[in-house]
């Protein structure tokens, strides 16, 4: 017998060991599509919630070159505020995600939070004398205060703010740097700091810091290939324009010739005006590949832009010279995509069949739903093929196997599909044809049920 | 110079382009075959004789690098220019074989200087 485990629960799990559950709780953070300071809220999180470490309260600093900077406080501002969230914290199935939307409100920065005391608080982590919380930083060592009144190290201006004579310190260690820090305290409880509580703490602290490290180099990561991508498409945009330019130059040298005979005076006027549409076609593909900013997707019935796009006069001018045979199984359905996308991938797709098929070659069109999740637009044609190799970089932006392509057009395709969580792929076979099929998400229109 | 005149075949996939090198290419008092792409400049060079090949590497089919190769496979002999809108290929080693790189400019004096230069030599 086998039997599945999830990996992650979705409930906060009251009857585990505290050290279990906070992992669990943090957990949750890596896995979520939540922002970063959403993650670093689940830490803080962590450490506050009941069934976790039980702190009453956390703020968090994050490393801004060389100081600490106030960023969060979350926790209740009175003993009658912390039992209105315990309160909450306590509904019978409340989840993570309702949990991080309250604590998210408590967290906020307006003048009623306990973020609000702390957002223009720093701390430099250079100086002689450091004070409490830039030593814990500087020493990348968890820092007990115990009596902050008598504690020379405790700056007074931090003092008034935390209000609490008992606190804990922990830098947010990661394999580089301290990337931050996170105080904690018991200040409406007034429940002493044992060393359980340091222990997970810190494992908080390692976790946190490990995941603001990761979180920036994943970015730069980001940026690092869109770098990349500019520097290809740079290369590439100058390949393109070079040859138009390069043959209008040449035919305008000819020009200038006195001795050119008239009709080759004409003849290099056309070329150049050839050369001329063929820039302005790059650029504008170009442009519209680059600048377009993709809307976002709705649900929506596709069949009418399904209709206008076979209507429009380009493909029904190409299509002339093929048998398009279209079935479309019209669903009481709504798929999602941004419309217009949507019919650009389509004339994209439809297009490439097209001139992919040899005159009189046949390309079908089929739109049919997979099961009730997905709807499927497959088109299948009857050209060419693509080879292997070019199978694998058939959807990468400026490959192409046109003569005069830009390589844009599946690239486009394909970003369409990703934003909407729909799904491209093609089988092919050299000399026989290819098949694309573009998957989206569907769902029953509403009350078609009933009326079915 | 005597009275024969020079070979020259060019492989090149832009006919507005191969139109221009063969006019211009003429007037210097050269004979220039053109040829599409590098299957073709392969047969061409089979069948007849040239002084100098003049390619283009980014070309549907098979590139001018490996036209270069399959070239060093049948003649070592005959000079080969490399004209090419990128600057970047130079750094593609096999590119080395040829006997000269010109990037494509809209003045054709550089290319003319390298062709003259090759077949006097």
């Amino acid at each position: 017998m086998i039997e599945p485990f999830a990996f992650l629960s979705a409930r906060f799990e009251k009857d585990v060991p505290r050290e279990l559950s906070v992992l669990s709780i943090i957990s949750q953070s890596f896995f979520k599509p939540f922002s970063v300071e959403d993650n670093l809220l689940v830490i803080l999180t962590a450490l506050t919630s009941g069934s976790g470490v039980g702190f009453n309260r956390a703020m968090l600093f994050i490393r801004d070159g060389d100081r600490l900077k106030g960023e969060m406080w979350l926790g209740p501002r009175s003993a009658n505020e912390a039992a209105d969230i315990w309160e909450v914290l306590s509904t019978p199935g409340i989840g993570y995600v309702e949990i991080i939307e309250h604590n998210r409100l408590l967290v906020m920065n307006n003048e009623n939070t306990l973020t609000h005391r702390i957002k223009n608080l720093t701390f430099g982590l250079n100086q002689e004398k450091a004070s409490i919380p830039s030593l814990a930083a500087m020493r990348k060592e968890i820092l007990l205060v115990r009596d902050a009144a008598n504690e020379p190290a405790v700056d007074p201006r931090f003092r008034e703010i935390i209000g609490s004579d008992e606190f804990l310190c922990i830098p947010l260690v990661s394999s580089e740097e301290v990337m931050g820090e996170i105080i904690v305290d018991n200040a409406i409880t007034r429940r002493s700091i044992n060393l359980t509580d340091v222990r997970l703490a810190g494992l908080c602290g390692l976790l946190a810091g490990n995941y603001i490290l990761t979180s920036r180099l994943y970015q730069r990561l980001l940026d690092a290939q869109k770098m990349a991508a500019m520097g290809e498409i740079a290369m590439f945009v100058s390949h393109q324009l070079r040859n138009p330019i390069v043959a209008m130059g040449g035919f305008i040298e000819q020009l200038l010739r006195p001795d050119l005979p008239e009709e080759k005076k004409l003849r290099n006027l056309y070329i150049i005006k050839d050369e001329i549409s063929r820039l302005e076609k790059i650029i504008f593909e170009m442009g519209h590949f680059l600048k377009i900013s993709l809307k976002e997707p709705v649900w929506f019935k596709p069949w009418d832009m399904i209709d206008s796009i076979l209507n429009s006069p380009d493909i029904s001018t190409k299509a002339e010279s093929h048998v398009l045979d279209v079935k479309i199984d019209r669903h009481e359905i709504e798929i999602f995509c941004d419309p217009s996308s949507f019919g650009e991938a389509l004339r994209n797709i439809i297009d490439n069949a097209l001139e992919a098929t040899p005159p009189g070659g046949c390309v079908y069109l089929r739109g049919y739903p997979k099961n009730k999740d997905w709807f499927t637009v497959s088109i299948r044609d009857t050209g060419r093929g693509i080879s292997n190799p070019d199978k694998a970089q058939l959807l990468r932006p400026f490959f192409t196997t046109k003569e005069k392509g830009l390589g844009l057009g599946l690239a486009f395709v394909k970003r369409v599909m990703d934003s909407c969580g729909g799904k491209i792929d093609f089988r092919s076979r050299l000399g026989k044809g290819t098949i694309f099929h573009l998957t989206f998400p569907c769902r029953q229109v509403k009350g078609a049920e009933e009326k079915t | 110079m005597n009275d024969k005149k020079k070979k020259i075949l060019l492989v090149e996939d832009e006919k507005a382009l191969c139109l221009l090198y063969e006019e211009e290419l003429s007037r210097e008092g050269y004979e220039v075959t053109s040829a599409f792409d590098a299957e073709s400049a392969l047969e061409l060079l089979v069948n007849g004789s040239f002084d100098l090949i003049i390619t283009d590497i980014r070309m549907p089919g098979k590139d001018g690098i490996e036209l270069i190769t399959n070239i060093m496979g049948l003649r070592r002999d005959i000079p080969i220019i490399i004209n090419s809108a990128y600057q970047s290929y130079k750094e593609d080693f096999m590119t080395w074989a040829a006997d000269a790189y010109v990037v494509k400019s809209s003045s054709l004096e550089e290319l003319k200087n390298k062709i003259k230069e090759l077949l006097e030599s």
